[in-house]
């Protein structure tokens, strides 16, 4: 039984199926900042800017130059949600690898997840703890 | 064992300055075209960049320069030449800036462009001479260059030669 | 380009497969597709005009079943003639291991139609003495091993040799403990349960943690249900709305300007504001047969006329379990995603979109 809408016309039985075999055109990243001492705070331009610094520092002007949004930032945790696009993903882990200080503070970046869908970052099964 | 290719860049180093000359230097040069590769593309870039980079041959009077690095990277080097925008010598600096002729994957290839684009500029001022002795001059080093070559070639070069003189 | 510099510039493989047909089509595969992705670890969905849900869909969502912890079950224990008697052969029982990671630990797995699958790393592989198959993404050295032990099968039984191996194997030759997930879905009296089942192992029974939210004024993006792909200027694509629904699921921000300096992401076009938009997202060990239940009832959502266009409702797998979709191996990698996402329009056409990572094969 296929039931139509009556209002629009719409094509009974109709099916499609579309594979996208590594399209995505962004990569996400899940980071989080970690300062060897605590009550750093930075707000999100000043994470944006390290992270464009991180960027600048390993790979010049070109690197610096590359799409990077800061979709979500949380101040308390200083964790925030990175977009940028998929051919700069290697270069944006290895910059934010090889930071090591902030004003003077040492400080890392701690990835905790990355994925080529938004959505995947939402619902983490390694962030859910049993016990 | 397989050997490590390279890529040889040859460029020119144009300048208004006359006094730029004095300070094209192998260690002015490298160093001024790396300080492009690490501000272009940073840590990263200037390590790939110098592997195996050299300055392999200089012509100060012409300004050609002969740039050697890893086939893998020399993208990063040639884009970042345009970067280059004056050299320093004995805390001087002069305005100048690279124009890349060439790019070869042996000495040999750049060695040949080079003759062929000596000769081509000769060609070129023999053109835009004003007076009879520089004429003569550049006559002169013409016919000797293309001495060297085999009869035949010379024949038709100075056969040319002279079509553009009468012209 | 040079290979270490086209290295820079790549990324690893993923796949997003898009569907589209009628909830109602009776070649339509969606419940199967449902099925075949046993082990989920969130459900969410998302209601654009919606400030007060249905009761049908509250009660299904209140109902989606308790599930179980067991802390250091001995493995030997899922073979037991006993506990096949009693589960596996009378219902669909759902086993996973928790708290382990497919790419450093040995995990475990019981499917619904009976099947153990253990992935487990060389070295275990060697010590237990089951036959297995090298894992499918192992590359010039093999590292992890994958067994498949069908506890249905006839000749599975308490007098065969199988049987006798496997039990030695997995109690004497090399015990192997988990922390366990565990759900049973039957349709006949209850007879006996899981909890008194493992009564002595420490057993936890564990509800489903449901949270929502209601956003105000959310740009929506207009999708059109015969155009998957999207048209400019007139209706979204399949792709476009996934990125958008993740942005949703995780607060990012919405309007940003194209000279932003943070972000630049926006909502895509072309869009409309709602008024009110329900969100919600239950987390625990999701049964598909539940999910089944919650997808029926978000096509009933319609039976009565409603100013939504569209709803959707997003399934989360397990990033560590060592299979996806059917008996697909699933590996981690670098995010282990395996994901899936329904979109069902207002005459019940749906979309859905089935997503895994590097180490997966492409969903069904």
């Amino acid at each position: 039984m296929i039931e139509t809408d009556t209002g629009k016309g719409s094509t009974p039985a109709a099916y499609e199926r579309i594979v996208f075999k590594t399209t995505s055109p962004h990569h996400y990243m899940k980071v989080r900042l970690e300062f060897q001492e605590a009550g750093v705070r930075l707000n999100a331009a000043h994470f944006k800017q390290l992270v464009v610094s991180a960027l600048k520092e390993l790979h010049g002007e070109f690197g610096a130059a590359l799409p990077v949004d800061v979709l979500t930032y949380e101040e308390t945790s200083l964790s925030a949600i990175l977009r940028v696009s998929s051919s700069g993903l290697v270069k944006l882990w290895s910059a934010l690898t090889l930071l090591g200080s902030y004003q003077n503070r040492k400080c890392a970046f701690k990835v905790i997840q990355t994925s080529p869908f938004l959505l995947a970052l939402s619902g983490n099964s390694r962030e859910l703890v049993w016990n | 064992m397989v050997r490590f290719k390279h890529r040889y860049l040859l460029c020119e180093l144009v300048s208004e300055d006359p006094r730029c000359r004095q300070c094209i230097e192998e260690r002015a040069v490298s160093a001024a075209v790396k300080d492009a590769v690490a501000r272009t593309h940073g840590d990263f870039g200037l390590a790939c960049c110098s592997i195996a980079f050299t300055v392999k041959y200089l012509n100060a009077y012409t300004g050609i320069v002969l740039l050697r690095c890893r086939k893998d990277f020399y993208q990063l080097l040639w884009s970042s030449l345009p970067f280059v925008t004056y050299l320093e010598n004995k805390n001087q600096r002069y305005l100048c800036f690279f124009n890349t002729l060439h790019v070869g994957g042996t000495i040999r290839t750049c060695q040949k462009f080079l003759i062929q684009y000596n000769k081509s500029q000769l060609l070129q001022l023999l053109h835009s001479c004003t007076n009879e002795v520089e004429r003569q001059a550049i006559q002169k080093s013409v016919l000797s260059c293309s001495l060297k070559e085999e009869e035949q070639f010379q024949e038709e070069e100075e056969d040319d030669l002279e079509e553009t003189d009468s012209t | 380009m040079s290979v270490p510099l086209r290295r820079l510039r790549e990324t690893p493989r993923h796949l997003l497969v898009c569907e589209r047909s009628h909830v109602r089509h009776e070649r339509s595969r969606h419940t199967a597709h449902v099925r075949d992705h046993p082990y989920n670890c969130r459900v969410s969905f998302l209601i654009p005009e919606c400030g007060l849900l249905p009761e049908a869909l509250k009660s299904v969502m209140s109902d989606v079943g308790e599930y179980y912890l067991v802390k250091n079950l001995s493995l030997h224990e899922l073979v037991l003639h006993d506990f096949i008697n009693t589960f596996v052969r009378k219902g669909s029982c759902y086993e996973l291991t928790c708290n382990t990671k497919i790419d450093q630990d040995n995990t475990a797995a019981l499917l619904p139609t009976g099947k153990l699958i253990i992935s487990v790393d060389k070295d275990t592989y060697e010590e237990l003495g089951l036959q297995g198959l090298p894992s499918q993404y192992s590359g010039k050295k093999v590292m992890r091993y994958i067994v498949t032990i069908d506890l249905t099968d006839s000749a599975f039984n308490p007098d065969g040799k199988k049987y006798k191996r496997v039990l030695w194997a997995l109690k004497e030759k090399k015990p192997l403990e988990f922390d366990f997930l565990l759900a049973w879905h039957h349709a006949g009296a209850e007879e006996s349960s899981l909890m008194t089942y493992f009564s002595k192992h420490h057993i936890q029974a564990r509800q489903p943690k449901i949270t929502f939210s209601t956003l105000r004024n959310l740009q929506c993006p207009v999708l059109r249900n015969n155009k998957l792909q999207g048209e400019p200027e007139e209706s979204c694509s399949a792709q476009e709305l996934f990125e958008w629904l993740g942005a949703i699921f995780n607060n990012a921000d919405l309007d940003n300007k194209s000279f932003s300096f943070l972000s630049t992401y926006s909502c895509p076009q072309p869009s409309t504001n709602v008024e009110q938009t329900y969100l919600c997202t239950i987390t625990g060990f999701i049964l598909p047969e539940k999910i089944i239940q919650l997808l029926e009832q978000m096509c009933c959502y319609f039976d009565e006329p409603k100013l939504a266009e569209w709803v959707t409702l997003t399934v989360h797998g397990f990033a560590d379990s060592p299979i996806s979709w059917r008996e697909y191996e699933h590996g981690f990698q670098k995010g282990g995603e395996n994901l899936y996402n329904f979109v069902v329009f207002r005459n019940l056409d749906y979309w859905l979109q089935m997503a895994v990572g590097a180490r997966d094969s492409c969903p069904p």
